[in-house]
């Protein structure tokens, strides 16, 4: 099937894609190396390929690469600062032993970028339902609820 | 004296290895290794009947997809693969055996184009009637899956019985149950039957493989747990020596048993061993629905127990008959039956058991390794029945199962005497941090609260000389590479490594690195599984670690001629208090210290460890006792708080507790997690998890849509995790696995709970929302007991026990 080029600001830095009509966000980000962006489902379920488009969550596997033209797209690797020092996000999830095999860590640690960025002093009612889209199987999510606490002490410090 | 001086060593809070890459998203799980242009994709064409003869397959449509190089067919890679009875092929020859199984595989230049390949395959079959039925298939031998089974190689210490439909029969004769039963003041006969669940890791199978077409040699890059057993598998299935072979596994995105042993890694080979494709690396990322259908899963159980009680309570004697529906293969799952059989006294001293433990084929996906392997069966029924029986004989739950408990020096059922443990305060704990015994009034209005104790056993499940090996290397900048060839692939073992390691060395955590596993380069380890990493591995870690530290001082006690027992490595730096000297580890360690006489000696230094467990025997295949059959058992309990929803059925949690025995916590922020982990991963499956099929064999629940596992939504208002530390003679540290154990006990937590609030006994797992609002309405009639058997029409607990018993 014939490519076609679609420009995305990824992470901050403008970047084309050549994508297949049928390619999804999600393969066409890891076809150019953001593998952070994981293939849990492919089918919208699991909440490993999310991604931040334009500042809202997505599930990438869930849209289509051209549907991103001319679109901001933030991945996890995209969080860390110019000398790869960690968001406190990624950092509260460290500390709290809220990672273990890891492979659902880089989207949910954009969805609480994203949920506190709309409460940023969450109760465990709002955490519940913003990391709900978020499958991890390895946690529990116990330790996931105590990190986000944390993200969100060392964000309001922060500010 | 202590040599070292650390702050991250054993028993310390330390956060955890590989944590940095995998917050930031950089960690290169297999699926996100690159191998340019020259890489194939392969996609499986699979059956869509349960149980057939290959009649034909087209592949002319296929092969016409732009992209698609070849289609690799069953017969064109005739090999049979198996851990412990090798009855699998990865490709089907000649005939189907489940929905689901792949007959071709389609290589292509793209992924895409594997995909569009694999949908245009057109097989004919001729169909053969299917069997589902794991109690029919165990006992009618009119409908065979595998009627070749007395062909498959197996080890000694599986029994199939060819013939019919049993792949392994574990015993246990051990005393005399029909004696026992006569001297009995109460008789209890119960059923339990629970579906099969999947694993849920969330990163699907994926491979890489790759044929040197000059030599032979393969390479194969995989998500899997075990790189050594996974080499050992495919050597056996090709008739290719260990040498030819290499696995490399990146770090995997979770396991829980399923990706023990050898799983999709043979199916790829058929691609990249092919003489139109070798030498070029084939890839294999199958899909979710694939991964539902065709990788492993929790076997499905159906079991009873006849259990005789003397008038002080006193169990005299258990009759155990376990069914385990092993689907379409018992490579692996054989084991867990086993496992069950020799652990099938539970958490209690019986004198007088019998147990059969069945694994039986059935035309579906197939059972293999699931965290608790073969224990959260066994304790799933063993604990609702234990609970039945104290009803049945009017004696509280808790203080039946005080009265029955396998204290330290009573025999298990194998005969082997239980060691030192704190069982019975840790029951003491949960019962009182859960009010077991107190009534308390439901927090939502209208609903109806309940509280349920469950105990949990488990050793590790292996052969008897299952080894570890591992290498400490220091480096010339004072760090530190662990070469430990065990799989992290979350439960937390590489930081607990670290941390043994700088127990021994005295260096900080921060400068300890343990590398993922590669067969050339990593020494010997038999397998990631049963809890016993931290154990065995830890064995060998420690010993390479004791080595190495040895060499550093023996040098330094030469190049400063000072004793070596005044030298204390500190932090990374080696001191002698009464020489006044304190040096950092640097590049002497790599390149040798020019000493008092002139001369160069040391060279790198490099610690080496091995370890076997050295005294266990095989349960005798007749009756299944062994002076040691295990090395050692890790026990807890389950305690569980919960409420329901009389007008819908849904149920919460407001408060689990759990703990265990887990002789010393090397790595405590790492208990927690598998504790908590475990313990939502097991209240998931007692509530929602259960694989399903239509009549036809077709799987019903092959997406997280239909198969639903706990979102953050479904989780406990509070869970509380513990643990006890009766330390374990022959152990690096005193430590017990703990990986599994949180599994095993919430879910039958969960029905005692059920009973409790309801009065109804729920026989089926899961809990689901539908089976408790019937639950609730059964409670507004006579009957006490719900059974849902999924391959029977007419659903009647005393109708089937009849049927049975």
């Amino acid at each position: 099937m014939p490519k076609q080029p679609v420009n995305v600001v990824l992470n901050g830095k403008p970047i084309t894609l050549e994508v297949e009509p049928r390619t999804t966000l999600l393969r066409a980000l890891r076809e150019v190396g953001v593998t952070s962006v994981k293939r849990g489902c492919e089918e919208g379920e699991c909440g490993t390929c999310t991604v931040l488009l334009d500042g809202k969550l997505q599930k990438s596997c869930m849209v289509l690469a051209v549907e991103a033209e001319g679109r901001k797209v933030v991945t996890s690797e995209g969080l860390l600062g110019p000398d790869g020092e960690l968001h406190p996000v990624q950092k509260a999830f460290i500390e709290e032993g809220a990672i273990q095999c890891g492979f659902c860590t880089p989207g949910m640690v954009l969805a609480v970028v994203d949920l506190l960025s709309r409460h940023p002093d969450p109760t465990d009612e709002q955490i519940k339902e913003g990391l709900s889209g978020n499958l991890c199987r390895c946690t529990g999510y116990a330790s996931i609820i105590r990190a986000v606490h944390k993200a969100a002490a060392m964000l309001k410090e922060r500010s | 004296m202590k040599q070292t001086i650390t702050n991250d060593g054993v028993g310390k809070w330390v956060t955890r290895q590989y944590d940095v890459e995998k917050a930031a998203g950089t960690l290169q799980y297999t699926d996100d290794l690159r191998f340019g242009p020259e890489l194939l994709h392969a996609k499986a064409a699979r059956s869509t009947v349960a149980h057939g003869e290959i009649v034909s397959i087209d592949v002319s449509e296929a092969m016409k997809v732009p992209g698609v190089v070849k289609v690799v067919l069953g017969d064109q890679f005739v090999h049979r693969f198996g851990l412990y009875l090798r009855d699998r092929t990865p490709l089907a020859i000649g005939k189907v055996r489940y929905v689901g199984e792949p007959i071709a595989l389609v290589i292509a230049e793209t992924e895409e184009a594997a995909e569009e390949g694999a949908l245009k395959v057109k097989a004919k079959y001729k169909e053969l009637t299917p069997i589902f039925d794991p109690v029919k298939a165990a006992t009618d031998n009119s409908l065979l899956v595998h009627p070749e089974l007395e062909s498959y190689e197996r080890v000694p210490f599986i029994v199939p019985q060819p013939g019919t439909n049993l792949a392994n029969w574990f015993r246990i004769r051990r005393g005399d149950v029909e004696k026992a039963f006569d001297e009995s003041e109460y008789i209890v006969e119960e059923a339990v039957n629970c579906p099969q669940i999947a694993h849920g890791f969330l990163e699907p199978h994926c491979c890489i493989c790759k044929e040197d077409p000059a030599t032979g040699f393969l390479t194969i890059w995989t998500a899997a747990q075990s790189v050594f057993a996974t080499r050992e598998i495919i050597a056996a299935g090709l008739g290719y020596p260990l040498n030819k072979i290499r696995v490399i596994a990146p770090p995997i995105g979770g396991g829980f048993g399923g990706k023990a042993g050898m799983t999709v890694e043979a199916l790829c080979l058929a691609g990249a061993m092919d003489p139109d494709i070798k030498g070029r690396p084939v890839k294999l990322h199958i899909s979710r629905e694939e991964v539902m259908l065709t990788s492993w899963v929790r076997q499905g159980y159906v079991a009873k127990i006849k259990m005789g009680i003397d008038k002080e309570g006193k169990i005299l004697g258990i009759k155990n008959t376990f069914y385990f529906d092993t689907g379409v293969s018992a490579e692996y799952g054989a084991n867990p039956v086993r496992s069950a059989g020799y652990t099938s006294m539970g958490c209690y001293y019986i004198p007088n058991v019998w147990t059969d433990s069945y694994a039986v084929y059935t035309n579906k996906p197939f059972g293999g390794a699931y965290r608790g392997f073969g224990l959260p069966e066994l304790m799933g029924v063993m604990e609702t029945i234990i609970d039945i029986a104290a009803h049945k004989i009017g004696m509280d739950p808790v203080e039946f199962r005080l009265k029955n408990l396998l204290e330290p020096g009573l025999k298990t059922c194998t005969g082997m005497p239980m060691h030192n443990h704190a069982l019975r305060k840790i029951i003491e704990k949960v019962v009182d941090k859960v009010g077991i015994n107190k009534e308390e009034e439901a927090r939502r209005p209208g609903w109806k609260r309940g509280k349920g104790l469950a105990l949990a056993i488990k050793a590790p499940a292996k052969p008897a000389n299952p080894t570890s090996s591992a290498i400490v290397k220091v480096l010339g900048d004072g760090t530190v590479e662990v070469l430990a060839a065990t799989m992290d692939m979350g439960q937390g073992t590489y930081t607990s490594f670290a941390q043994m390691v700088s127990e021994e060395l005295g260096i900080p955590v921060n400068k300890i690195r343990c590398i993922y596993p590669d067969t050339s380069s990593h020494p010997y380890d038999w397998q990631t599984v049963a809890s016993r990493s931290c154990w065995s591995m830890g064995m060998a870690v420690k010993r390479a670690a004791v080595e190495a530290r040895e060499k550093i001082i023996s040098l330094f006690s030469q190049y400063w001629q000072v004793p070596p027992e005044s030298i204390v490595i500190e932090h990374g730096i080696v001191k002698c208090r009464s020489a006044g000297k304190a040096e950092p580890l640097d590049e002497r360690i790599q390149n040798g210290f020019k000493m008092p006489d002139g001369y160069y000696h040391g060279g790198p230094v490099i610690g080496t460890g091995s370890f076997v467990p050295p005294d266990v025997i095989y349960p005798d295949n007749e009756t299944g006792q062994s002076p040691k059959s295990v090395v050692h058992f890790t026990v807890g309990a389950v305690g569980i708080d919960v409420e329901v929803d009389p007008s819908t059925g849904r149920l919460e949690v407001n408060r689990v507790s759990a703990g265990y025995d887990v002789g010393k916590a090397i790595s405590p922020m790492n208990v927690r997690g598998q504790i908590e982990g475990g313990t939502v991963q097991g209240i998931s499956a007692g509530l929602m998890e259960g694989m399903y099929y239509d009549e036809k064999g077709g799987l019903l629940t092959p997406d997280f849509t239909d198969y639903k596992i706990a979102t953050i939504k479904d989780i406990p208002e509070e869970i509380d995790s513990f643990w006890e530390e009766t330390p374990e003679e022959l152990s690096p540290y005193g430590n017990r696995g703990v990986g599994e154990h949180s599994m095993i006990s919430p879910a039958p937590a969960i029905g005692n709970a059920l009973f409790n609030a309801l009065g109804i006994r729920i026989h089926t797992y899961p809990f689901s929302r539908e089976r408790v609002y019937k639950a609730v309405q059964m409670s507004k009639t006579s009957e006490e007991d719900l059974w849902e058997y999924p391959y029977v029409q007419e659903q009647n607990y005393k109708k089937a026990k009849k049927e049975w018993f």
